[in-house]
């Protein structure tokens, strides 16, 4: 509720400002003359369920484009949990209600339109691509692998993707003033790591006599199943959570695989010995902030700039002193970062079939993609939130002061994941401190990250078959996971039953429309 | 038909009465029943409920074959069982012990006591077992602490589930559900104590001999309808303790219903499961009722 008034008071006041700023455009972006055109929409992001007209970004978009947004949201759900099922349930309630707002946009949208589009709940893109959006049409031109990952089974394009840019997403974090006081060096290898581990818990590095630390914590528990990979497993083929994988060319879910065996026999046994945060799968999204500000946190698996914030945020710890560390070399030597930003996430938005002005809609999102367009997307608005200067846009200091600046710019309508456009990683790097460049430098030289899946769409044969097994699957997988870690089973002694259960109930069924989608919408 | 319209004109206030529940159970009893047409269907949230091809019995055939579902209906049987077992007699239990209380003042406040978690809402509730529960800062394991016992982390434990859960139910409705039962006490002929008392009876052979004798009736109706709503766990409590660690005790039908129908946008599948559930709850409160007449002449029809 605090955050909540902030944002209006903050939005309040940074909209009185724009309607006295100078005239923000020449009329160059216009998309209609006259009355302007008023256009619904539904976006489910991430910190905020509804679409907020008053956002600064939206005014400024108003003034360039004459298109207002209008918030109809109909299904609408805050439930904020690591796989956003949230965001799909809205999604689910607002086409079950009939009312399509013109615009729908969203996290997870991908599956939902490339479902519902062929079915005619959508509009396809690609004509109106073609004719109408310039920009997005050269785009997609330049980067023909995009357009192949968000096209549906019958090969139209029913959303416009939020598109990451820069290569690193999240990274090994440790208390290295820790490391220093305990006399211990950087961990090299998993063995390195466990040692470093224990005696965060045992050598009392935070000085208070008693052995409260918590050595690696995670504000997604997934973050802690990612750990498998230092045992040559897999969590997860794409930076969506127990996504599948590709291996050797085909689909797998690395939830079936060896590593992933030996990966959860040996974080058991951390978990076991207190390695790991005994509240992991109940602590949520407040543990880094918690855990840091509190000095009991000593390591974890983290974004970038975010992670390397704490730096000055927890400042009044004596010492305090968290850096990224190059992923720990696996049983079998690898290093292996699994987490990477990939080029294409499942969110966006899409146009409802009930839209009646389709080619006015399809000109705006293509202005998201001229260049006054992507500055608005990810820095917010000029002259309030960031100036030109040699042709680049630069953050005011105050506003990087403001605190985390991903979070200052949800707050004014930028960086919003149910929009589509293409993320300028400039925008991060200028906040990112001197922590998380080091720490990108040194990711940088050991090349730790590998290819990612970018997912398949279904054709309706495909997703009936994906749709009655899957669901299922899933649940068990997770339920044997999360007993196997808290030594509610034992993953050694009920593997070829769980393998067993998981061809039971259609595992390999599962596989088998994933490759054959897979092998139409790639080529292989 | 002059004896009809006489009829509606002297009664009609009572039909004007009887008119809102009848709106009630049309808007949303009857109504929603002709979307369960869909767990016959191949339905798809944009085509809507009449558009949808029919599939015939697909969905059930796929239900009997998941695991999950089957473990689901054991579960509900087996959390209702013990809410049966515990629950069922624990507000008879404080309605007759509340019936012994002779201090008004006190009465009265106790009742107070026991009736509030009845209107505390089930998120505030769960919000309350989690954080008494919790390994670190949770009563309960700042309790066994001090025992000497090693601190447990209760809800991700599937053999804790249960009791939790329908200890939880207990604390919560065994007050409210009293009330019900002190009322059929109230009712109680006072005449037959004072002739107890002539006799010579104590408390507690009235309590054997009249009390519970005479409210048979209603515990038998209560018992009735608890039956036939065996297949309904308050299961928004149990979305709100659950997670995968302890689906294995804990998932019932109406969660696997939510998280297949509405998470993961299966309307048709969790339609057929939930019709399964009524199916099953019919046929039960059906065979209570008839035992029930048959050998104690008491029943709701």
């Amino acid at each position: 509720m605090r955050k909540l008034l902030l944002t209006t008071a903050v939005t309040a006041t940074i909209a009185g400002m724009v309607s006295t700023a100078p005239v923000l455009a020449d009329g160059h972006l216009q998309i209609v003359e006259g009355d302007p055109l008023e256009l619904t929409i539904q976006m489910n992001h991430r910190a905020y369920p509804v679409y907020e007209e008053s956002w600064p970004v939206e005014q400024a978009a108003r003034e360039m484009t004459n298109v207002h947004l209008k918030d109809a949201t109909v299904g609408a759900n805050m439930q904020t949990d690591s796989e956003n099922t949230g965001k799909t349930e809205a999604l689910n309630l607002m086409l079950a209600s009939g009312n399509i707002p013109d615009i729908v946009g969203s996290s997870r949208i991908k599956d939902f339109v490339n479902q519902y589009g062929p079915e005619g709940a959508f509009l396809p893109l690609n004509e109106l691509i073609d004719e109408h959006a310039p920009n997005l049409k050269k785009f997609f031109e330049e980067k023909p692998e995009i357009a192949a990952a968000i096209s549906a089974a019958d090969g139209n394009m029913y959303y416009i993707p939020y598109l990451p840019d820069g290569k690193y997403g999240r990274a090994y974090w440790i208390r290295t003033d820790w490391l220093n006081k305990l006399g211990l060096d950087m961990p090299e290898t998993v063995e390195d790591y466990e040692k470093v581990l224990r005696a965060f818990k045992t050598q009392d590095p935070n000085g208070n006599g008693q052995a409260d630390e918590i050595p690696y914590f995670a504000r997604q528990w997934p973050e802690f199943i990612r750990l498998v990979t230092l045992w040559d497993g897999r969590s997860s083929g794409s930076d969506t959570y127990h996504d599948f994988m590709v291996e050797d060319g085909k689909i797998q879910h690395p939830y079936a695989g060896e590593g992933y065996r030996e990966g959860i026999k040996n974080l058991a046994r951390w978990y076991k010995d207190g390695l790991i945060d005994a509240e992991i799968f109940t602590r949520g999204s407040s543990a880094r902030d918690f855990l840091l500000s509190e000095n009991l946190g000593g390591s974890t698996h983290d974004w970038f700039a975010s992670t390397s914030g704490y730096n000055k945020l927890s400042a009044d710890i004596e010492g305090f002193e968290f850096k990224a560390m190059a992923p720990p070399a696996s049983v079998s030597g690898k290093r292996v970062e699994e987490h990477r930003r990939i080029p294409i996430k499942p969110d966006g938005w899409a146009i409802g079939h009930t839209n009646e002005h389709p080619v006015e809609t399809i000109k705006y999102f293509d202005f998201w993609f001229t260049e006054e367009g992507r500055r608005l997307a990810n820095f917010g608005v000029e002259g309030m939130h960031y100036d030109m200067k040699d042709g680049k846009a630069i953050f005011k200091q105050e506003f990087l002061d403001a605190g985390p600046v991903n979070r200052s710019l949800y707050q004014v309508g930028s960086q919003l994941q149910g929009r589509g456009y293409f993320q300028d990683y400039g925008y991060e790097i200028q906040w990112s401190n001197e922590f998380a460049l080091e720490g990108i430098a040194l990711y940088d030289e050991g090349d730790y990250l590998i290819d990612q899946f970018l997912g398949v769409a279904f054709n309706a044969d495909e997703q009936k078959v994906y749709d009655r097994y899957w669901g299922s699957i899933r649940d068990y997988m997770l339920e044997r996971q999360q007993a196997w870690i808290l030594g509610n089973g034992d993953v050694e002694a009920e593997w070829d039953d769980y393998t067993a259960q998981l061809e039971k109930q259609g595992l390999s069924k599962v596989l088998e429309v994933m490759n054959s989608a897979y092998k139409r919408q790639y080529g292989k | 038909m002059i004896w009809l319209s006489d009829h509606v004109r002297n009664e009609w206030r009572l039909y004007l009465m009887l008119l809102p529940t009848i709106i009630w159970f049309i808007v949303f009893l009857y109504k929603p029943m002709y979307g369960l047409q869909i767990a016959f269907k191949d339905y798809s949230i944009f085509k809507g409920v009449a558009k949808s091809p029919w599939i015939g019995w697909e969905h059930f055939q796929s239900l009997f074959t998941n695991d999950q579902f089957l473990r689901a209906v054991s579960n509900t049987i087996k959390i209702s069982a013990l809410n049966l077992l515990f629950g069922f007699p624990a507000p008879i239990i404080l309605a007759l012990m509340f019936n012994e209380v002779l201090h008004a003042g006190y009465k009265r406040a106790a009742q107070t006591i026991v009736y509030l978690p009845h209107f505390i809402s089930s998120v505030i509730i769960a919000g309350i077992v989690i954080t008494a529960f919790s390994p670190s800062v949770g009563i309960v394991n700042t309790v066994l602490g001090w025992l000497g016992f090693d601190s447990v982390y209760f809800l991700t434990k599937p053999e804790w589930f249960r009791p939790i859960f329908v200890g939880t139910g207990i604390w919560q409705e065994a007050g409210f559900g009293s009330i019900v039962f002190l009322a059929a006490i109230a009712g109680v002929n006072p005449s037959l104590y004072e002739s107890a008392v002539v006799d010579g009876a104590s408390r507690w052979q009235m309590m054997w001999k009249i009390t519970l004798p005479s409210i048979l009736p209603t515990i038998i109706i209560m018992l009735i309808i608890r039956i036939g709503n065996i297949m309904e766990v308050s299961f928004e409590l149990i979305i709100l303790l659950y997670q995968p660690a302890t689906y294995e005790t804990a998932d019932v039908v109406n969660t696997f219903v939510y998280r297949q129908g509405l998470q993961s946008g299966q309307y048709d599948f969790a339609a057929a499961a939930g019709l399964f559930n009524a199916v099953v709850a019919f046929v039960l409160v059906m065979v209570a009722n008839t035992l029930s007449r048959r050998y104690s002449r008491t029943s709701l029809w």
